[in-house]
């Protein structure tokens, strides 16, 4: 009987590990996959607009990227580490607006620039800086920094750029 | 001789028991048609309009009427136009009349003598919406099939991009950035009413609306990634369904609405992968290109283009059925035309209608700065 009960219990915490390892559900509409870590977006402060003047720019040097792509590199680190030194000493939400160059297609862009920002986000995100403080937005291959062509006006607007609400 | 007699009549009755046309496409395969001049005040005027169409449709080669295999005439007057399609016998396979501008009327006709004669969906009565720099800022703009009619749809002086027409031409999505993010707007093309439907944190972009109207698949930030969602056509209930690393934008929907193909660099460069509608896993396109992006399905459900970075860009079709897949022209962001035969797309200041088929291109629409992302209704 002893046997049959000690045979039950671990049957029972099989079934219920088995379960625990169950991929996707929720929110995913049943996707299998990759699971992704990123860190949802907090609800935006209404009014609050990158290029608007409730927003100071230019506080921060921007983070720049090589072509597709959106891996920030050992180069770049120190840009976030200092936001995010700062960040500790001010209550202020920033906004990360991600951009591309001009040569892929428009919509792959605005995604690219978003993906962007949102690793600048994650990056800060794994230095202490609470996700809830970090908004992004992408602008794609619009708003260039330098508005030639070429291999050096390219490399300039592949960027996050860093705002901070005022 | 009896056995040849048999082989006769069972030749003689297939060709008699034979419906209208295949599906199949053939190069540069045309029916004769002769347009008469059409009668009334606005015959001149609605003539010139249904010859382009007609001679835009690639259905068919105007001839004169001793080498037509169908004669189209009518006259046209006071918002109304009467047309008549008749065949070499005399008799009448197409009669009927139709309200409107001498413009209007004449690609309605036209839309019908290409349903009558070759079973297909005429574009003629179709509207595009595209993008455009005029005025110094990106804004969305609307036009007729052919180029004409073109009108300024926005006026929002921020950024206003990716526009998307509902298959009815009823209404229109795009992504607008006055709120200082992408959200994504509707349009009611009838009434003009617009609203901010979806508008989650993050970058909200790319809206396709499924092909009863009722539903946008569009790409979302607001998790912490850009992904594929699909949302009720009101803006309410997204619902997930890519969750990669990369970059998922572009969907565009299967003619039943059962699946979407997109553009994902979960792999490195952006590939195309189709998901069903519902959920599941994305299930990569092969097309022979490393940089993929801006799908589009044909209404057929046969063939999806896309552009293609080769060097500069290219507009590229893949077979679906037999896996081919062709390169067609230079250009960007490729849209089908109801008649799967059609596709609109950019090349740097214009935009370009082609006929698939034959190759043959037209400029519709120039002067208006850069033009892009353009958008068609069915």
């Amino acid at each position: 009987m002893k046997k049959l009960l000690t045979l039950g219990v671990a049957a029972l915490v099989a079934i219920t590990f088995a379960s625990c390892k169950k991929k996707g559900g929720g929110p995913y509409a049943g996707v299998e996959g990759d699971y992704v870590s990123g860190t949802p977006l907090p609800d935006r402060i209404e009014g609050a607009n990158f290029f608007g003047s409730n927003v100071t720019r230019g506080q921060f040097s921007p983070v720049y990227f090589g072509y597709d792509s959106f891996s920030i590199s050992d180069s770049e680190q120190s840009k976030i580490q200092q936001v995010a030194s700062a960040m500790k000493s001010m209550s202020n939400t920033i906004i990360i607006a991600g951009f591309t160059d001009e040569r892929g297609t428009e919509e792959y862009n605005r995604g690219l620039g978003e993906k962007r920002a949102q690793a600048v986000r994650d990056a800060l995100i794994s230095q202490g800086v609470s996700g809830g403080r970090i908004q992004t937005v992408s602008f794609g291959e619009e708003m260039p920094a330098d508005s030639g062509s070429g291999e050096s006006a390219w490399a300039m607007n592949r960027r996050a750029e860093f705002g901070v609400v005022k | 001789m009896k056995r040849v007699a048999i082989l006769l009549f069972l030749v003689a009755s297939g060709l008699y028991g034979q419906e209208a046309p295949t599906i199949t496409i053939r190069k540069g395969e045309t029916t004769n048609v002769a347009l008469k001049t059409l009668g009334g005040s606005d015959g001149a005027a609605s003539t010139k309009v249904l010859q382009n169409d007609l001679d835009l449709s690639g259905w068919f080669s105007l001839t004169p009427p001793e080498r037509a295999n169908y004669i189209i005439e009518g006259s046209a007057a006071g918002g109304t136009l009467q047309g008549q399609v008749t065949d070499q016998r005399g008799s009448v396979v197409l009669q009927k009349t139709y309200s409107g501008g001498p413009r209007r009327a004449a690609h309605r006709f036209a839309d019908d003598i290409v349903e009558t004669l070759t079973g297909h969906k005429g574009i003629a009565s179709s509207r595009i919406a595209f993008v455009a720099s005029r005025t110094g800022r990106k804004e969305i703009y609307t036009a007729d099939y052919d180029g004409a009619n073109v009108r300024q749809l926005t006026n929002d002086g921020s950024i206003s991009v990716a526009p998307a027409i509902a298959h009815n031409g009823s209404k229109l999505a795009y992504t607008g950035y006055q709120s200082g993010y992408a959200d994504i707007y509707l349009i009611d093309l009838g009434s003009g009413a617009r609203s901010r439907i979806i508008k989650f944190p993050g970058t909200n972009s790319g809206a396709a609306f499924s092909p009863n109207g009722g539903q946008i698949a569009c790409t979302l930030s607001k998790d912490g990634n850009p992904e594929l969602y699909v949302v009720g056509a009101g803006g309410g209930g997204a619902r997930r369904l890519t969750s990669t690393r990369g970059v998922e934008s572009s969907p565009t929907w299967s003619p039943d609405g059962s699946q979407i193909i997109y553009s994902s660099d979960e792999r490195g460069g952006p590939q195309l992968f189709r998901i069903n509608a519902g959920g599941g896993s994305g299930q990569l396109i092969s097309t022979g290109y490393n940089y993929c992006t801006e799908p589009s399905w044909s209404p057929d459900g046969k063939k999806v283009a896309f552009t293609a970075r080769t060097g500069g860009f290219s507009i590229g079709v893949k077979d679906l059925q037999s896996g081919a897949t062709n390169l067609v022209a230079s250009g960007e962001d490729p849209v089908w035309g109801a008649d799967s035969r059609h596709l609109i797309f950019s090349s740097g200041s214009s935009l370009v209608l082609l006929d698939v088929p034959t190759g043959r291109s037209v400029s519709i629409v120039s002067g208006l700065g850069k033009v892009s992302e353009p958008t068609w209704s069915r």
